[in-house]
C-alpha cells in the first residue's frame, strides 16, 4: 500500500482509538485563526506612538528619528526587528525611568539578586511562543522588549520570520539582552525564562544570564491584588488598575501559536499583526504594572496608605517581612480600620505585635478584648487570641508593678 | 493416597506456630507425592535438575582498587565467569547483553563498570532503565551501599513520577547514575533534554535492565524511545555503551541489536552456583471422559500450594488472571482458618493492589512472616521478595521464558526448591503438559519487536521531530524517513524551513501517546460499604468491561464487592461488600471487518482436494462486551446471567486469516461447517501462540461462517495490540506448519468427541466438532 495512505489509515485508527478510551481527541484544524480579515490596525488607545523601523542588527540609534517604519524584506532576512519609543509621561509612568531605582523597592517587590542601579540597566520583557506546555519544540517566535533610553520607553520586537532561522534570531535576542543587568517580566520565572534558557541551549549550546537579577510582577501583584481583584492576569489588572479593559480586536493568548504556523504558511501580514499588538500591549502594560506596584510601595512608605484594606494589608507584610516596622504598622492599621470583619481578624494578630513594639499594650489588648468580645474568628484563631492577650495582660501587669515598684 | 489425604496428615489442627521448621522436610513431601500413585498419575514428568558448582574468575587488573577492596571486604574474592566478561566488554566500550538465570549476579554486572568509570572520571554520567518503579528503588539502594563503601564520590538518583520537583533540579546537573523508566525517559527527560546537558555531554553507559520485558508493542515503544536518545546524544556529542541484562529469550542479541542497533556481544555462559532443583509437570485428571473436563488447575493448585504451606515450606503460587488470583487466595485462606493459623499466612498480589499494599507484601516476604503469596505475572520480575522454596503455577503463563522466570523464583543456594506447573485444560496447557520439553529442551521463546510499525514509529518521529528538529536527509528507523517527514509537513504538524523540518504544533506529543498497551487511563474502584468512598483497586480501562461491568462481582484480597454502579466516563465503579458463593464472568462479542488485503494464496492441496485460502493484511476490529454469566465457586456451575450495556470498543490491527475453499467442505451441511469452523478456530487459536511464542492473550479469534470480504467460511487470528507487531505476517508464512501441528495435536487429544483441551468442548459446539475438524484437516 501506498505510504501515504497507511499513514492516513494509521491517523483515523488513531482518532478511533482516543474515542475508545474515552478522552477527548484535540483536531490539528482548529479554527483559531479564520478571523484575520476585518481587523483594523488599531492604535493602542490613550497612548501616543511613534514608530519607526530598523534595517541592520546593531538597531537604530534614537537620532533616526520618528514617523518612519521600515522593515527588513521577510523573505531574505531570518528576523525582524521593529521598534516604538514612547513619552514616559503618556504612559502614565511616575516612577520607572523618572526617579532612580529604590533598592529597597525593588527588594520589596521579591527582586532576587542585586538590584540595578539604573533604569537603563533593566529590561522588560514578554515572549510569544508556539506552544504553552515548555519542552524542546516549543518555539520562542517573538520577543518583545522595553528599555528607558534616553527618557524615551522603547519598546522593541523581534519576530522570527522562519523555524528554520532560529540560530540567528536566538543569537540576536541573546546578544540584546545579555546587555542588561537584570530582567522584569511577568510570569517570567515560570515561563519566559525557562523557555528562552532552553531556546539559547539549542540554538547557541550557550547560558543566558539576565534573569539572574529578575523581578517577576506577578508575585508582588498577587499580593497587592488578588483579594481585591480575583484574578491578576496582566488583562485584568489592565482593567482593573490602569483601567484601560482590552478590546474585542486582542487576540486571545490560546490562539496565538495556532495564529504563527498559519502565518508560517500564508505569508498575510494581517494573521500576525494582531499578535504584534498583543505582544506590544504586554510589555508595555507589564511597565506601566511595575510603575503602579513600586508607587503603591513608595506611597505607604512616605504615609500614604492605601484605603483599601486588603492591599495594606499585603503591603504591611511585605514591609514586615524587610523589616521597617513603621510603615509596616501604619498599614496595618489601615488595614483593621478599614477592612470588615474578615480583614480585621487576618489583621488582628500582627497589628498587635505591631502595637506592642510601638509600647502602646492598651491599645492592643482592648482592640483585642473587643474582636474576641465578638465572637468571630475560627476556633483556632481565637485560641491564638486569646493566648496573646494574656501575654498582653502580664506584661502591662509587670509594667504597672514596675511602675508603682520605682 | 490423594493429596487432599497427605494434606490432612499434614495439617495437624493442633499445630499454631507455622514460623517453625515444618514437620515435613520438603524432601519428605516430595518423596510423599513420588509414592502417592493418584499424585504420580497425574505427573508427566519429573524432572531433577542437580546443583551447579560455582565457576570463577579474578578481578580484572584494570579494575580501580577501592572497588576490588570493597568486594573483598564483603567476602568476594573473584567475580563469577559471565561478570568478569560483561566487565571486560563493557570496559572495551562494547555494547553488551548477559543473559543469565535469576539471582546469578546480573547487577554486578553493569554497577562495576560503570562505578569503575565514575571513580576514575568524576564528570562521567550513566543512565539506569529498569521496566518498573519498583525494580528501581531496589537498585538505588544496593548502589548506593556499593558506592558508599568504595567511598567513590557518586550521586545517585531516580527521576520517576515520584521525584520531587525540587530535587529534579539537582538530579539534572549533578547526579551521576540517573535511574529511571522508559515512560519518564520518553516524556520527562528527552523532551527536556537542554535541562539535561551535563548529562547527555558526558554519558557513558547506558544499562537496560530485563531487556526481555521490551518485546512486544511495548518493546516496539522502547526501541524507538531508545532512538530518540542516541539522536539527543549525538546531538550532545555522546556515544554511549549499552549494557543489556535479560532472562533467558532464544534471540538476545537480535533483540539487543533491534534497541541498540548496533554489534552487542553475548554473554549467556553464567558462573553462578545454583542449587538441586525439582521440577513436576502436573496434568489433573479427567473426571467427565465423555465431555472432556478435567480437575480443575486452580483446585489441583491449591491442594499442592496448600500441603507445602502446613509444612511451613514458604511458597508462591502464580496465576494467569487477577481474578484467578483472588480466587486461589480464598481457597488457600479457608484452608487455614483463623486463629489456628496467622491471618496474614497467605498474601494476594497483583497489579490493583495500592503500592503501599505490595511494597509491605514484598518485605514479608524478605523477612519470612509471610508464608505464601498468590500473584499474578506481577512477581515475576526481579523485585526483590529473596528466594522461596517452592512455586506453584496454576496454567501454562504462556511463554517459555515467563515459566523460567517464574520457577527461578523458587531456588536458594545449597537448598532443594521445587516448582509446579499444573496444566489447565487450554490447548497451550495440554500442548505443554503433553510435551514438557518444550518448556524443559528447547531455547525458549523469541523476544519480538517491530520499531518499525507505522503506529509506533509515526508517533516517536513526532516527539523525536519536538525533541530535534529533522534534517531532510536525516533517518530515523527503516521506513521512508523523507516520506513521513513530507507527509507530517503537509498535515501541518511539522514545517519545512531551511532544510529542516520543525515541530509545528502546540500540542506535547510524548503526552498523547503511552508506551503501554494498557494506558494509564483506569478504572478506580471505590468502595461505599456502610457509607465509606474508599479507593481500593483499579483495573485498566480496556479490562474493565468484563471484570466491572455493573452487577459483576469484584473480588479483592479474597473478599467479594458487587458493583452497584459503574460511572464509564469517569472511570469509577462503585462497589460494596457482599457474601455470595458466585462470581461472574463476562464474555466479548467479535466482530471483524478487512479493510485491506497485504497478501493472499492458497494452501498447497491435500489429497488431491483444495482445502485453505490464506491472506494477512489490516482490519478492524470491534468488540462489545454483552453478557454475564453467574458461576459458582468451587464448582463453577452457571446459575444465572445477566446483560452489560456498555460502548463498544474498536481496535484497528493486522490479522492472519484462513478460509475454507469450496473443496474443503464437499456437500456438507451448513450446520456442519459452522461446527468445524468454531472447532477449527479454537485449535488453531490454541496452538498459534506455541509458534509466535508470545502469550495467549496477544491473539485475538474470530470466525464467520461467510466473511464479506472472502465469500467463505473464514477464522481470523489477529493481533491485540494496535497497528500490530507483525504476527500476522508469520502466520501467514508458517501457515503449512501450523496446519501440521494442528493435524498432530487432533490426533493426540484421547477425547472422544472434543474437549476443551483441542477443538473446543463438544457440548457446547456440536457432538461432532472433533470428528469436522479432522477431516477438514486429513
Amino acid at each position: 500500500m501506498e505510504l501515504r495512505e497507511r499513514l492516513a489509515r494509521v491517523a483515523a485508527a488513531r482518532a478511533v482509538l482516543r474515542e475508545v478510551e474515552g478522552r477527548t481527541w484535540k483536531g490539528s484544524g482548529s479554527n483559531g485563526t479564520g478571523s484575520a480579515d476585518g481587523e483594523e490596525d488599531l492604535p493602542l488607545r490613550g497612548m501616543h506612538v511613534k514608530r519607526h523601523q530598523i534595517d541592520d542588527e546593531t538597531h537604530a540609534s534614537p537620532s533616526e528619528g520618528p514617523g518612519r517604519r521600515r522593515e527588513r524584506d521577510a523573505r531574505s532576512a531570518p528576523f525582524t526587528t521593529s521598534e516604538e519609543r514612547h513619552d514616559l509621561r503618556e504612559l502614565g509612568l511616575e516612577i520607572v525611568g523618572l526617579t532612580p531605582p529604590d533598592p529597597l523597592t525593588l527588594a520589596h517587590l521579591g527582586l532576587r539578586g542585586e538590584p540595578p542601579r539604573r533604569w537603563e540597566d533593566v529590561v522588560f520583557l514578554d515572549t510569544e511562543t508556539t506552544g504553552l506546555s515548555g519542552g524542546t519544540g516549543t518555539y520562542v517566535f517573538l520577543l518583545g522588549t522595553a528599555r528607558i533610553e534616553g527618557g524615551e520607553l522603547v519598546l522593541r520586537q523581534h519576530l522570527l520570520q522562519d523555524l528554520g532561522a532560529e540560530r540567528e534570531f536566538v543569537g540576536a535576542i541573546h546578544k540584546e539582552l545579555e546587555a542588561f543587568r537584570a530582567c522584569a517580566s511577568y510570569n517570567g520565572k515560570a515561563f519566559d525564562l525557562p523557555i528562552l534558557r532552553t531556546r539559547v541551549v539549542l540554538a547557541l549550546r550557550g547560558e543566558l544570564n539576565v534573569d539572574e537579577t529578575h523581578l517577576d510582577l506577578l508575585h508582588p501583584a498577587r499580593r497587592l491584588w488578588r483579594d481585591r481583584f480575583g484574578s491578576t492576569t496582566l488583562r485584568q489588572l489592565e482593567a482593573s488598575i490602569l483601567d484601560e479593559p482590552r478590546g474585542n480586536d486582542d487576540v486571545a493568548g490560546a490562539l496565538i501559536p495556532d495564529r504563527y504556523f498559519h502565518w508560517l504558511r500564508l505569508r498575510d501580514q494581517r494573521i500576525i499583526e494582531p499578535v504584534l499588538r498583543h505582544n506590544a500591549r504586554d510589555v508595555i502594560s507589564l511597565v506601566r504594572i511595575a510603575d503602579r506596584v513600586a508607587r503603591a510601595v513608595m506611597d505607604a512608605r512616605s504615609g500614604r496608605v492605601p484605603d483599601h484594606a486588603r492591599a495594606a494589608l499585603a503591603l504591611a507584610r511585605i514591609f514586615e517581612r524587610h523589616g521597617e516596622a513603621e510603615p509596616a504598622y501604619r498599614c496595618y492599621e489601615s488595614a483593621y480600620v478599614e477592612g470588615d470583619s474578615t480583614i480585621r481578624v487576618r489583621a488582628a494578630l500582627p497589628y498587635t505585635r505591631a502595637l506592642e513594639r510601638r509600647g502602646e499594650i492598651d491599645r492592643a489588648i482592648a482592640m483585642l478584648e473587643t474582636l474576641l468580645g465578638l465572637d468571630i474568628g475560627t476556633p483556632s484563631w481565637r485560641e491564638q487570641g486569646e493566648s496573646r492577650l494574656r501575654r498582653l495582660m502580664r506584661v502591662r501587669w509587670r509594667k504597672q508593678a514596675l511602675a508603682t515598684a520605682s | 493416597m490423594t493429596t487432599e489425604r497427605l494434606f490432612d496428615i499434614v495439617n495437624d489442627p493442633m499445630r499454631t506456630d507455622v514460623r517453625s521448621p515444618g514437620r515435613l522436610g520438603l524432601e519428605q513431601i516430595l518423596d510423599a507425592y513420588q509414592r502417592d500413585p493418584d499424585f504420580a498419575s497425574m505427573v508427566t514428568r519429573w524432572e531433577r535438575v542437580p546443583a551447579v558448582a560455582p565457576r570463577l574468575a579474578p578481578f580484572p587488573v584494570w579494575l580501580d582498587e577501592r572497588i576490588v577492596r570493597t568486594l573483598r571486604g564483603r567476602g568476594i574474592h573473584a567475580l563469577y565467569s559471565h561478570q568478569a566478561q560483561a566487565l571486560e566488554a563493557a570496559h572495551a566500550r562494547k555494547h553488551t547483553v548477559v543473559v543469565t538465570p535469576t539471582a546469578s549476579g546480573k547487577t554486578l554486572c553493569y554497577d562495576l563498570p560503570v562505578l569503575h568509570e565514575i571513580a576514575k572520571d568524576p564528570s562521567a554520567r550513566a543512565l539506569f532503565i529498569f521496566p518498573t518503579k519498583a525494580l528501581a528503588q531496589d537498585q538505588l539502594a544496593e548502589l548506593e551501599r556499593l558506592s558508599t563503601e568504595m567511598e567513590i564520590e557518586l550521586k545517585t538518583y531516580t527521576y520517576d513520577g515520584d521525584t520531587p520537583p525540587q530535587a529534579r533540579a539537582a538530579i539534572r546537573s549533578a547526579g551521576h547514575v540517573v535511574i529511571t523508566n522508559p515512560d519518564m525517559l520518553h516524556t520527562g527527560i528527552l523532551p527536556h533534554h537542554t535541562k539535561w546537558v551535563k548529562l547527555f555531554e558526558s554519558l557513558r553507559y547506558v544499562v537496560l535492565d530485563e531487556l526481555h520485558m521490551y518485546r512486544g508493542v511495548f518493546g516496539s515503544n522502547v526501541a524507538n524511545v531508545l532512538r530518540r536518545l542516541r539522536r539527543i546524544c549525538a546531538f550532545y556529542g555522546s556515544h554511549p555503551t549499552f549494557i543489556c541484562t535479560s532472562a533467558t529469550i532464544a534471540n538476545p542479541v537480535e533483540l539487543a541489536r533491534r534497541h541498540v542497533e548496533e554489534d552487542v556481544v553475548l554473554i549467556d555462559e553464567s558462573g553462578a552456583p545454583r542449587g538441586e532443583k525439582v521440577l513436576v509437570f502436573v496434568r489433573p485428571p479427567v473426571v467427565n471422559a465423555s465431555l472432556g473436563i478435567r480437575r480443575s488447575a486452580l483446585l489441583t493448585g491449591r491442594d499442592i500450594a496448600a500441603t507445602l504451606l502446613a509444612s511451613g515450606v514458604q511458597t508462591i503460587c502464580f496465576t494467569r488472571t487477577r481474578v484467578q488470583t483472588e480466587l486461589l487466595l480464598t481457597y488457600l485462606r479457608s484452608r487455614f482458618p483463623q486463629p489456628q493459623w496467622p491471618s496474614d499466612l497467605v498474601r494476594g498480589y497483583r497489579g490493583g493492589y495500592l503500592p503501599s499494599e505490595r511494597r509491605a507484601i514484598e518485605r514479608g516476604l524478605r523477612d519470612g512472616s509471610v508464608r505464601g503469596v498468590v500473584s499474578t505475572n506481577a512477581l515475576e520480575l526481579g523485585i526483590d521478595i529473596g528466594a522461596l522454596q517452592a512455586a506453584v503455577l496454576v496454567g501454562y503463563p504462556g511463554t517459555v521464558a515467563s515459566t523460567l522466570q517464574q520457577m527461578g523464583r523458587a531456588g536458594r543456594r545449597g537448598e532443594l526448591a521445587v516448582a509446579f506447573l499444573v496444566a489447565t485444560s487450554s490447548p497451550t496447557d495440554q500442548y505443554v503438559i503433553e510435551h514438557p520439553d518444550f518448556v524443559l529442551g528447547r531455547p525458549p521463546e523469541q523476544g519480538l519487536v517491530n520499531p518499525d510499525n507505522l503506529h509506533v514509529l509515526v508517533g516517536h518521529l513526532k516527539c523525536a521531530a519536538f525533541e530535534l528538529p529533522f534534517d531532510r536527509a536525516e533517518r530515523f528507523g527503516t521506513e521512508d524517513t523523507p516520506g513521513v517527514l513530507s507527509y507530517l509537513d503537509e498535515q501541518g504538524i511539522l514545517h519545512e524551513a531551511g532544510g529542516r523540518y520543525h515541530w509545528s504544533d502546540q500540542a506535547f506529543p510524548a503526552e498523547a501517546m503511552s508506551l503501554r498497551t494498557a494506558s494509564n487511563d483506569n478504572v478506580v474502584i471505590i468502595d461505599t460499604t456502610a457509607g465509606r468512598t474508599r479507593v481500593i483497586g483499579e483495573v485498566d480501562r480496556f479490562a474493565a468491561p468484563v471484570l466491572v461491568h455493573e452487577q459483576a462481582i469484584y473480588l479483592h484480597e479474597s473478599r467479594q464487592f458487587q458493583v452497584e454502579r459503574l460511572d464509564w466516563p469517569s472511570g469509577k465503579a462503585y462497589v460494596s461488600e457482599v457474601k455470595v458463593d458466585h462470581y461472574t464472568d463476562a464474555g466479548l462479542s467479535v466482530r471483524i471487518r478487512v479493510l485491506d488485503s497485504f497478501a493472499s494464496e492458497g494452501v498447497a492441496k491435500r489429497s488431491g482436494r483444495e482445502r485453505f485460502g490464506r491472506a494477512h493484511g489490516e482490519v478492524l476490529v470491534t468488540a462489545l462486551a454483552t453478557v454475564y454469566k453467574k458461576l459458582t465457586m468451587y464448582t463453577h456451575e452457571n446459575v444465572g446471567w445477566g446483560k452489560i450495556t456498555l460502548p463498544e470498543q474498536e481496535l484497528q490491527t493486522t490479522s492472519y486469516w484462513l478460509s475454507l475453499a469450496a473443496d474443503a467442505t464437499p456437500g456438507w451441511p451448513r450446520e456442519r461447517v459452522e461446527v468445524a469452523l468454531a472447532g477449527l478456530g479454537d485449535l488453531l487459536h490454541g496452538l498459534a501462540p506455541l509458534f509466535l511464542m508470545c502469550d495467549p492473550h496477544d491473539l485475538g479469534l474470530a470466525v464467520e461462517v461467510r466473511s464479506p470480504h472472502t465469500e467463505r467460511p473464514t477464522v481470523y487470528l489477529f493481533d491485540m495490540t494496535p497497528g500490530g507487531v507483525g504476527f500476522s505476517e508469520r502466520l501467514f508464512r508458517a501457515t503449512d506448519a501450523l496446519l501440521e501441528r494442528a493435524r498432530e495435536h487432533l490426533a493426540a487429544c484421547d477425547c472422544e468427541s472434543g474437549c476443551p483441551s483441542c477443538v473446543g468442548p463438544a457440548y457446547a459446539i456440536g457432538h461432532d466438532v472433533k470428528a469436522s475438524v479432522a477431516e477438514l484437516l486429513a
